[in-house]
């Protein structure tokens, strides 16, 4: 995975290869973390989603009134 | 400086370094709101002069013994040569780096027209100094006494956490050569030592009053004031910029540096003196950051007050190898760090009764812990250093970044350094009777009186004619 073991030889390459990425992987792994990180976000839309709308759900069917919040408000 | 170019560059890392002192400045403004929010009315006034007076506490300390324990301690003592003088004492000689050009009395530690960065230097790592010092303070708020909170910020801030930096991130430090440490943007040497730190005054310190039933059952208080909190949270969001800048070197020729003949490469670097750029942390601080609040607002269903704080998670679990992620790296590993603080947080307290406030310990501590952990797979083989690089315990070389010797490391940031100095120190203040304040004063508030005389005020005022 290390696409760098010793910065000394690394400095020693020529220029236009010591001017690249340097992160885990270079070269091989984009796809694959592309891949996962729309996995990532479609995954979070979907499981927020649901719970958002549990929770909408659940409050709807207790029927309060406009003001009922006023007597939740703390004084810490 | 007689040459211009020469000039340019130490005018522009003196002016650099000063800028993200400024911006780190930030930091303490938001702990400051971010405790006020938290804490109750009655309890507001105590809670902001608590952090304010760690400002001169931390600072003096810092000045007089902290930075030269920095610049004393990278060998241990005794347990890896410095690549200095090849000694393993403590670094006081007249090498380039010496401890002894920043004691106390020496002219480097004041307006001295040949020498245009200690100062600034020196201002950057007390800004780190008073984040350490900050974060344990938010989990102690409201029962804790302003003389106990003295001592243990400057404990943590003047004293622990500058060793396991000249331990851990210092470019001459032993951990670096025997274990492969690698903690780019301070997962562990700010962030895991707090949070440890914290935990061990808070087994000592106690929850407060109401936190749990008689039953043992946690009990949610507050916060008085979310937006306050909010607020508060998004200023350690934007001084957390300056907090990462300053962890670089702006601008510096690494082939002489590395001591390769007709080689010039000048590049921004990480604290350890190995390349990086300051617009490839950008990608990775952004990204770790949204992987946290992506995470924290799942997992806490939506509460603002762990989405926010998940958000400086994400961060800060990322931060140790955030010179080198990719940034979806960077992403998932900010998520795993929250969802795993999160857990944490919550099963600490149900088992161990410990009333963390802030979350302080989980946000900082757990998260900074594991962070350490998993950048030691993710980096796994990178060199920790750019001077030569050996084998795991040698000592004279410099070992690869490891798994092992990451998980040691965050060992020694959160237990050896943090948590066991925090728990001892709060057991002498607790023995002397001057750790916790009077439970009555506690029921009452700590601004009672204060309060009282303002009522007084408000009277009178509202009463006179002329």
């Amino acid at each position: 995975m290390a696409t760098v073991t010793n910065w000394i030889d690394h400095l020693n390459k020529p220029a236009e290869e010591v001017a690249g990425a340097i992160y885990p992987g270079a070269g091989s792994s984009e796809t694959i973390l592309v891949i996962l990180g729309f996995i990532v976000w479609i995954g979070w839309t979907v499981l927020t989603s649901k719970s958002e709308s549990e929770e909408l759900e659940r409050l709807s069917r207790k029927r309060h009134g406009a003001n009922d919040h006023k007597s939740n408000i703390t004084e810490w | 400086m007689t040459d211009q170019l020469g000039a340019l560059t130490t005018i522009f890392t003196e002016f650099y370094y000063w800028v993200t002192v400024v911006l780190m400045f930030l930091i303490h403004v938001g702990f400051c709101m971010y405790e006020v929010g938290a804490s109750r009315y009655k309890h507001h006034q105590h809670t902001l002069m608590k952090n304010t007076m760690l400002i001169p506490l931390v600072t003096v300390t810092w000045f007089l013994f902290g930075w030269w324990i920095y610049w004393a301690f990278p060998t241990g003592p005794g347990l890896a040569p410095s690549i200095m003088n090849e000694s393993t004492a403590l670094i006081t000689d007249d090498s380039a780096f010496s401890a002894k050009f920043y004691v106390a009395t020496s002219p480097l530690m004041a307006v001295n027209l040949g020498d245009h960065i200690s100062g600034v230097f020196w201002a950057a790592f007390l800004l780190f100094s008073w984040t350490a010092a900050s974060i344990v303070s938010g989990a102690i708020i409201e029962r804790i006494t302003t003389f106990a909170f003295g001592i243990l910020a400057i404990a943590i801030g003047s004293v622990f956490w500058t060793i396991d930096a000249a331990w851990g991130w210092h470019f001459d430090g032993w951990m670096l050569k025997l274990l492969g440490y690698h903690d780019a943007y301070a997962s562990g040497v700010i962030h895991a030592i707090a949070g440890g730190f914290a935990l061990g005054v808070l087994m000592v310190l106690g929850p407060r009053i109401g936190k749990f039933s008689s039953s043992g059952e946690p009990r949610n208080i507050g916060p008085r004031n979310p937006w306050l909190v909010t607020i508060g949270l998004f200023l350690i969001y934007t001084g957390f910029w300056g907090f990462y800048a300053a962890c670089n070197i702006p601008i510096f020729d690494l082939g002489p540096e590395y001591g390769m003949e007709g080689i010039s490469y000048w590049t921004a670097t990480n604290i350890y003196v190995t390349p990086t750029t300051l617009s490839g942390i950008t990608y990775n601080f952004l990204m770790s950051l949204s992987g946290g609040l992506l995470a924290g607002y799942w997992i806490a269903k939506g509460d603002p007050f762990w989405t926010y704080s998940s958000g400086l998670a994400g961060i800060i679990c990322a931060s140790a190898g955030n010179d080198l992620y990719h940034p979806i790296q960077a992403m998932i590993i900010g998520m795993i760090g929250v969802v795993i603080s999160y857990k944490l947080h919550y099963w600490v307290e149900r088992k161990f009764k410990i009333d963390d406030a802030v979350g302080a310990v989980a946000v900082h501590g757990y998260a900074g812990f594991i962070g350490l952990v998993i950048c030691g797979f993710v980096l796994n083989g990178y060199p920790s250093s750019g001077y030569s690089v050996g084998a795991m315990w040698d000592g004279t070389t410099y070992a690869t970044i490891n798994p092992l010797g990451q998980f040691i490391g965050a060992l020694i940031m959160f237990v050896v350094l943090g948590l066991i100095p925090g728990y001892v120190i709060a057991k002498i203040l607790h023995g002397m009777g001057k750790l916790r304040i009077p439970r009555d004063v506690e029921i009452a508030g700590l601004d009672y009186e204060m309060m009282e005389t303002a009522k007084k005020d408000e009277r009178v005022v509202s009463s006179a004619t002329r």
